[in-house]
């Protein structure tokens, strides 16, 4: 009895440390404050208000963070989504010439931080005419190895008997894909998607780099560029949790491909 | 583009050993196979071309190069890589980033360890505790750093410092001490990435067979002496994953040392991937960026070569 009490203890004591800088964030959010003027404790719940909300919402550069943010995280996720699957499908069940050469170069390629590319693909890309654009965050991001190898290790264990029997009935290689691998493989799928989804929504590092201009920035290069400068932790806060949101509910709704992905991805 | 007509130059001297039927009926059949391999791989395999294999070989050229923005760049041999020697901030950049994971991984894997073991314990509520502890892994660094910009603020009306005053320490500086700065930029990584140290571990402990737990019961082994005379011993494969991806990771940080102390004070906090985004995108040295970003691909190799020697190749590889 004393080792469970003990257990739940810890338990709701841990939780609550972890949820604590959520909690501060959203409380600050709703308070109207100067970064000045705060005590430790200024956050806890009294006299609420929405300015801070209203703020972003008359300041165009902020919806239009959030719409770039969305226009180069949407595309993305579909895109990874389609082809780790049918690329998973290739690698796990069709033979081909230079399968394996291929898979092996996919595979050593991952060793490669993406931080090495960035000085070449800017270099790359301000040839493109890129620089400021959408296509610098997107096109790269169209498809990712990790997702390939992803569906296709889930794909290894779908029985073979039965696209043998869809081809029986005629269907072509297309067909069998999205008849019965895709459905079948909808978890490894889903667990892509959900991953690019925060990965791109939460990225800093390529569009502070890709983006200058401070109408393109998604909401992550605006967050702390330019709300993180004005001073005022409230309405910083306010963009904060708004940027968050998106994620929060995407992580409520596929929870479990987020865990099951992160334990597949690494473990058999 | 390339890798099909291989192919095909292959799949002709195959055909003219072996089947001897005309050319134009084996490009029909093997079309008829493949036709979707050829159709998906041939646009991926030129994508992976341009945005990986490419600038990773540029990016090699660039290490010798004095690269322009605007004019011709010049070849300058070896100097980019010699002027890392005498680079005092790029050594600096380097040490701190090996100090940033001495501070991070142990902690990451011990914290991730207990939540892990919390939520296996098999109490109420674990499902709904596993998503909380769980929450910092998909919140965006810019997300966190904001919060712990202020909860670390380094005055009196700092909230840890507020909580601190209470065990009767005094202010500290936090993010504008030099000695401090690192320690707080782990524990923001510690913070957010523990969460999915202990899927593994979680993953980990349900591999482990219930009848060892009752065996040590029966021979009177308390839960205390279970845990590191089974569970701990028998997770060992899962410490080794754990521990070279949070090194991996460690090695990447970048995030909060641009969001929170700008590489400062002094330098403090400036890590390898910190430096480099400095010297490529403020001093425009694209070339010398270039140096340093393979003495991060160094690295990262290394650790990877040491990850693969002791696990094999299929399953280790992310």
């Amino acid at each position: 009895m004393l080792t469970k009490i003990v257990k739940y203890f810890v338990m709701f004591f841990l939780g609550f440390c972890f949820l604590l800088p959520f909690l501060i964030m959203v409380l600050s959010s709703l308070k109207e404050t100067t970064y000045a003027s705060l005590d430790p404790l200024f956050w806890l719940p009294d006299n609420p208000s929405l300015n801070n909300f209203a703020y972003l919402f008359r300041n165009d550069n902020f919806l239009r963070w959030i719409f770039n943010s969305v226009i180069v995280t949407i595309i993305p996720v579909f895109s990874q989504m389609f082809f780790a699957g049918i690329l998973g499908y290739i690698f796990a069940r069709k033979q081909f010439v230079g399968k394996e050469v291929i898979f092996w170069t996919f595979m050593a390629v991952i060793m490669i931080p993406q931080q090495l590319l960035i000085i070449p693909k800017f270099i790359m890309f301000s040839k493109f005419g890129w620089i400021n654009e959408y296509q610098a965050l997107i096109v790269p991001e169209l498809w990712a190895i990790m997702g390939v190898f992803l569906v296709r290790q889930f794909m290894q264990g779908i029985p073979m008997e039965l696209d043998e029997a869809a081809r029986m009935d005629g269907a072509n290689d297309f067909q069998v894909f999205r008849k019965i691998y895709m459905p079948l493989a909808f978890p490894s799928i889903a667990t892509v998607g959900t991953f690019a989804f925060v990965s791109n929504w939460n990225d800093l590092f390529q569009p502070l780099i890709y983006m200058t201009n401070e109408k393109m920035y998604p909401i992550t290069v605006g967050l702390a560029s330019t709300l993180s400068k004005e001073g005022n932790f409230g309405i910083e806060m306010a963009g904060a949790t708004l940027s968050f949101i998106p994620t929060f509910l995407i992580f409520l709704f596929f929870q479990k491909y987020f865990t099951e992905g992160i334990q597949m991805s690494g473990l058999k | 583009m390339e890798k099909v007509l291989v192919n095909q130059n292959e799949m002709t001297l195959d055909n003219e050993v072996k089947v001897k039927r005309p050319l134009k009926q084996r490009i029909k059949d093997e079309w008829r196979k493949n036709a979707l391999v050829y159709i998906i791989l041939v646009p991926v395999l030129a994508h992976f071309l341009v945005f990986q294999v490419i600038p990773f070989v540029y990016s090699f050229i660039l290490t010798f190069l004095n690269y322009r923005i605007i004019g011709v760049s010049e070849f300058v041999g070896l100097r980019n890589w010699t002027q890392l020697f005498k680079d005092d901030i790029a050594w600096k950049s380097i040490w701190n980033t090996i100090l940033f994971s001495i501070y991070y991984i142990v902690p990451t894997m011990a914290l991730g360890l207990i939540l892990a073991l919390i939520i296996k314990s098999g109490i109420h509520f674990t499902k709904l505790i596993k998503g909380v502890f769980f929450l910092p892994v998909v919140t965006s660094f810019v997300v966190v750093a904001g919060i712990w910009e202020w909860l670390f603020s380094g005055t009196e009306s700092g909230f840890i410092n507020y909580l601190l005053s209470f065990l009767g320490i005094n202010t500290q500086l936090f993010l504008s001490d030099s000695k401090q700065a690192l320690i707080v930029l782990a524990g923001l990584s510690i913070f957010k990435v523990s969460g999915s140290t202990m899927i593994y571990y979680f993953a980990g402990l349900q591999s482990i067979p219930k009848e060892m737990y009752e065996a040590a019961k029966i021979d009177g082994a308390s839960s205390f002496k279970s845990f590191w005379m089974i569970t701990f011993p028998l997770l060992k494969p899962i410490h080794f994953y754990v521990l070279i991806i949070t090194t991996i990771g460690s090695f990447q940080i970048f995030d909060s040392a641009y969001l929170l102390t700008s590489g400062g004070p002094n330098f403090s906090t400036s890590t390898i991937v910190y430096y480099l985004y400095s010297i490529g995108f403020t001093n425009l040295n694209f070339s010398y960026a270039a140096v340093l970003s393979y003495v991060l691909f160094a690295i990262i190799l290394v650790i990877s070569l040491i990850q693969r020697k002791y696990f094999g190749n299929d399953q280790s590889m992310y």
